[in-house]
């Protein structure tokens, strides 16, 4: 088992009334899954893969990462958990305009504080291995949209995460290059068995992973 | 890590170029002006460091009471001197007597310059520390020696061998050179000594010198001591305070209280009032040093607001370096190194700006500061310095900026809203509280000078020279030069004078008059002087008449001026006698013979003092006062008095010195603290507005899209523009109104230490706050308009 969520509530005070975001949520997953979360606007989809990502806190409920128990731990201990476990990949990118592919690609070795000759090594790797050797010395504003999330990917791939999370990965790119990036992951899930899980507003893109949920209005349906 | 971080600093800074010129810029000129202020200030810490004895060395000084108010000064009497080494000779390790440092003309072969300098006791280079570089150590050992610094002997023999040579001094007495001392650095209160001769020299030449040997009374000379190892300041000064008044008991009556003023407090801590020791130019030390403390907070303030302005795009950032395991302390430690980082650029200019200003700043101010590029202590100050500014520049961004929660900034539903601009408005307020109250201050103070500068002296500066006449030469050629210089056309009227015209050199008391009150000390400034003084100075005549060369008895006349005729309580001064009673050297009674108008001799922001001007008598004349011809152009009409004045006095080196710039130095160290402060005022309100320049440039791309929407739905030009102003402009409102009552306050303590003041009316600071806001509505309108004229189709179709 790589994670668990348990009776998972989270909610925001407005105007004294308790706007839930999620709401009693429960989930497993287990390694090498491939899981997309579908919704419709405002149905909490991101806000799951916050939490699930740590990046958000929640109000009540239990979450279990490799038997830890997240909401428990400090914010250290956190940030050091999904550093070693968890990969990113955003909507937009958001990859650092002022840093180039390769440094862009070096900065989540930079924080495990890897050595200097070993991350070389990795960053040429992840760049061989998405074939964007030629566009190292690129900044992000001198690649199209469909290069940059590939960037995107490798960044989030370079720290050896169990855990994928992605945040409508192809929401700005085209057919061609949602297709590319949809097979990358697919590829991911099933040759290297990295865990993944994407948010996403197309059927399409679901197809590609082994289960859908479907939550709305926070809740799990 | 580290190298990610300055990589990504530098291109951040680099891609903002604007943004970054503002921001290192202003911080540079901040830390400037600050390093010039350090500087200055370690300069005037330093003054008389040059002595290696300082702590040790105090000069005496004693306070007298007369009719109630409590004089101070070093004028001590030559008796005094017998009395502290036959009784406390234990508490000193050293104790020398001390002319006044006056010049005299020194000459060799045809060489002829006039010096500074003074007559001391043996000890007295010793007890100074004098480098002595050539010659013999004990250099005043015989009576007829003279000791030079080194620039007056090269003047004088070149590249000859000084020692043992003879200078003949004020044209006649013959000294040895017995040696050369290193000349004594500016920033030092012996700074004008170019020479020293022995103390027993001057008894020998002046007969009333040694007569002074036990009158109490006389006032006129000068005692240094070097106190010994064991003791201190406080602890002589209780021991000897009363031993004039024990040793000359009819001196009681004044209460002479002698103590020690140390070497230390000499340039800083000059000043008394009543008795007490009060301040002095210390408190400009503390003055600049305040300012500069402010204009490195403006510019620190900048850099705080213009970072947390930009938080929106560096927010993206965090989210990112958090969202891929970047914990909040690192990013702390991101955004503390990238201030350094803007800190050492901006010092690096800031030290280039004050190498390329120093020289400017040192004329404006009369020093010779240069930069201490060998000192080792001043580099560790300036990495603290560094490290201090980059802390209090960086801290509050970083703090800021690394609290930012990943998922608010990479939602994108992060707007640094209301509350993050609260900080940044208060900055801006104190930003602008500091400019208007500089203003202010600046204001008041050149007000204060002009005010002063336009008050009437009482008679007629311009085109009056005085030409110094200390040497025994002038002695009896009185009527021959005047009747040389009126023939030479140059010269409408001439007169002498004991004392220059702007200066009191000495005070009597000791009369008597009729009607004087039972016990009324008096005090009264004391001038002697030629026929035609009044008429040579233009100084009106307000009761009887000028000296004239037509009464015989004029030489026991006196002429006194408005205050005296107050201050002794005189009705019709005219043909009353002024007896002197004084004991040890008694005069003749004098007649008063006219009441002259009060004329300025001391301070400008000070009531004239009660003064008597009496018929020189006994040749006591040290200037010639010429009136020039104004039909003539003054260059010319000097050209010519230099001539004749050579047909006479051939070894005599030529000088004079025009009146109207020698009353001008009264003003000079006020000019000074004026002008700077006027020089520091406008690099803080440049700093201030660089700073609103960029936070408007900020704004307006914040709210781009607001002003988007307001166009399209009919804003005009006038309206956004309106609408980016006044938020600005309601600060600088606010900072008016704390400002004001702060300078009010601080200005009105300011003007009380001058008795002839500026009254401060209230349009000087409604003028500081129009002026406040004109230049933010400039600075505000640039970006303001440039945001209103954009077309809002581009501002609108971004999101």
């Amino acid at each position: 088992m790589l994670l668990q969520l348990n009776n998972i509530f989270k909610w925001v005070q407005q105007g004294g009334q308790r706007i839930f975001l999620l709401k009693d949520v429960n989930l497993e997953v287990e390694e090498g899954e491939f899981i997309s979360i579908m919704g419709p606007s405002g149905s909490g989809k991101s806000t799951l893969l916050n939490v699930i990502g740590m990046l958000d806190t929640f109000n009540e409920g239990e979450y279990e990462f490799l038997s830890e128990s997240v909401h428990t731990l400090k914010e250290k201990y956190r940030s050091n958990l999904y550093k070693e476990y968890i990969g990113f990949v955003f909507q937009s990118y958001h990859l650092l305009d002022e840093l180039t592919v390769e440094e862009n690609l070096e900065m989540p070795l930079l924080y495990k504080k890897v050595k200097g000759s070993e991350r070389k090594a990795l960053v040429a790797d992840m760049l061989d291995r998405f074939n964007i050797v030629g566009k190292k010395d690129l900044f992000p504003t001198q690649l199209s949209g469909g290069q940059q999330q590939l960037v995107g990917v490798a960044r989030a791939l370079i720290g050896k995460p169990k855990l994928i999370l992605a945040d409508e990965p192809t929401g700005n790119l085209n057919s061609q290059q949602s297709e590319e990036i949809m097979q990358l992951f697919q590829k991911l899930n099933k040759e290297d068995g990295v865990t993944i899980i994407q948010v996403t507003h197309s059927e399409k893109n679901a197809e590609y992973g082994s289960r859908i949920i479907n939550l709305l209005d926070g809740r799990k349906i | 890590m580290f190298k990610n971080y300055l990589k990504i600093a530098w291109r951040n800074l680099w891609k903002n170029k604007g943004y970054t010129i503002i921001n290192v810029g202003g911080l540079a000129l901040g830390m400037a002006v600050t390093l010039i202020i350090g500087l200055w200030i370690l300069d005037e810490l330093s003054y008389n460091s040059y002595f290696k004895n300082k702590d040790k060395i105090a000069q005496v000084f004693q306070s007298q009471t007369f009719n109630g108010e409590t004089g101070t000064g070093p004028a001590i009497p030559r008796p005094l001197e017998k009395g502290l080494r036959d009784g406390y000779s234990d508490n000193f390790k050293h104790l020398i007597m001390c002319s006044w440092t006056n010049n005299h003309y020194l000459k060799y072969g045809d060489k002829s310059i006039s010096r500074p300098g003074n007559y001391m006791q043996q000890v007295g280079p010793e007890l100074f520390g004098l480098e002595i570089i050539k010659g013999e150590k004990d250099g005043l050992r015989e009576i007829n020696s003279i000791m030079l610094s080194e620039s007056t002997a090269n003047a004088l023999f070149g590249n000859e061998d000084p020692i043992g040579k003879t200078v003949t001094v004020s044209n006649e007495h013959k000294l040895n050179v017995s040696s050369v001392y290193k000349d004594i650095p500016v920033n030092n209160s012996f700074n004008d000594t170019d020479f020293i001769i022995p103390w027993e020299k001057y008894l020998a030449n002046n007969e009333w010198i040694r007569n002074a040997e036990d009158q109490w009374g006389n006032n006129s000379f000068q005692m240094f001591v070097q106190i010994s190892d064991n003791t201190s300041f406080e602890k002589i000064t209780n021991t000897i305070k009363d031993v004039k008044k024990n040793l000359n008991p009819d001196s009681s009556e004044f209460n002479p209280q002698l103590f020690l003023f140390p070497m230390e407090d000499w340039y800083l801590r000059s000043s008394f009032e009543n008795g007490k020791q009060n301040g002095g130019r210390i408190k400009y030390v503390w003055l600049f040093g305040i300012i500069g403390a402010f204009v490195l907070l403006l510019a620190c303030i900048n850099f705080m607001n213009l970072s947390t302005a930009r938080s929106e795009k560096r927010g993206k950032e965090v989210g990112i370096r958090k969202s891929i395991g970047s914990q909040r302390g690192q990013l702390i430690y991101q955004f503390l190194s990238e201030s350094f980082l803007v800190v050492l650029f901006a010092f690096f200019l800031a030290m280039l700006l004050v190498v390329l200003s120093l020289n400017g700043f040192n004329e404006l101010s009369k020093k010779e500061i240069t930069f201490p590029w060998d000192n080792g202590i001043f580099w560790l100050i300036s990495l603290a310095f560094i490290l201090f500014t980059s802390l209090l520049a960086g801290s509050y961004p970083a703090l800021y900026l690394s609290s930012f929660k990943p998922v608010d900034v990479l939602k994108g539903t992060f707007k640094s809203g209301k509350y993050a601009g609260l900080p940044r408005k208060i900055l801006v307020v104190v930003q602008f509280t500091v400019s208007v109250a500089f203003i202010i201050g600046t204001v008041i103070v050149m007000q204060q000078i002009n005010h002063a500068k336009n008050r009437p002296v009482g008679y007629d500066k311009e085109g009056l020279i005085q030409i110094p006449t200390f040497s025994q030469d002038f002695v009896g050629k009185y009527d021959l030069m005047r009747s040389e210089f009126l023939g030479s056309n140059a010269v409408v009227e001439m007169s002498t004078s004991s004392s220059p015209t702007t200066q009191i050199w000495s005070n009597r008391s000791g009369f008597t008059w009729e009607g004087k009150p039972e016990g009324f000390q008096e005090d009264l400034a004391w001038t002697e002087v030629s026929s035609e003084y009044a008429k040579s100075l233009n100084l009106k005549i307000l009761e009887g008449r000028d000296f004239s060369r037509e009464f015989a008895t004029d030489s026991l006349g006196v002429l006194i001026n408005e205050s005296a005729k107050k201050y002794l309580g005189l009705e019709n001064p005219v043909g009353m006698l002024l007896k002197d009673d004084n004991d040890e050297d008694p005069g003749p009674p004098l007649k008063i013979i006219g009441v002259v108008q009060d004329m300025i001799t001391q301070s400008p922001y000070e009531p004239v003092k009660q003064g008597v001007y009496v018929y020189d008598r006994q040749n006591n004349a040290s200037y010639y006062n010429l009136r020039l011809n104004p039909n003539e152009s003054a260059s010319k009409n000097i050209v010519t008095i230099e001539r004749v004045f050579k047909e006479h006095f051939p070894d005599i080196p030529f000088e004079y010195e025009f009146i109207d710039s020698e009353y001008g130095q009264k003003f000079a160290s006020e000019e000074r603290i004026g002008t700077l402060s006027g020089v520091f005022t406008a690099l803080a309100i440049l700093i201030s507005c660089l700073g609103l320049f960029g936070l408007t440039s900020f704004v307006a791309e914040q709210r781009k899209k607001e002003i988007g929407v307001r166009k399209v739905l009919g804003a005009s030009i006038f309206n956004v523009w309106n609408m980016l102003s006044k938020d600005f402009l309601k600060l600088v409102i606010i900072s008016c109104f704390i400002a004001v009552p702060i300078a009010y306050f601080i200005m009105n303590g300011w003007l009380q230490e001058y008795p002839y003041r500026v009254i401060l009316k209230w349009w000087i600071f409604a003028l500081a706050m129009v002026g406040a806001m004109l230049v933010t509505i400039l600075t505000v309108s640039f970006q303001a308009i440039k945001a209103a004229k954009a077309n809002p189709v581009k501002s609108l179709r971004t999101e």
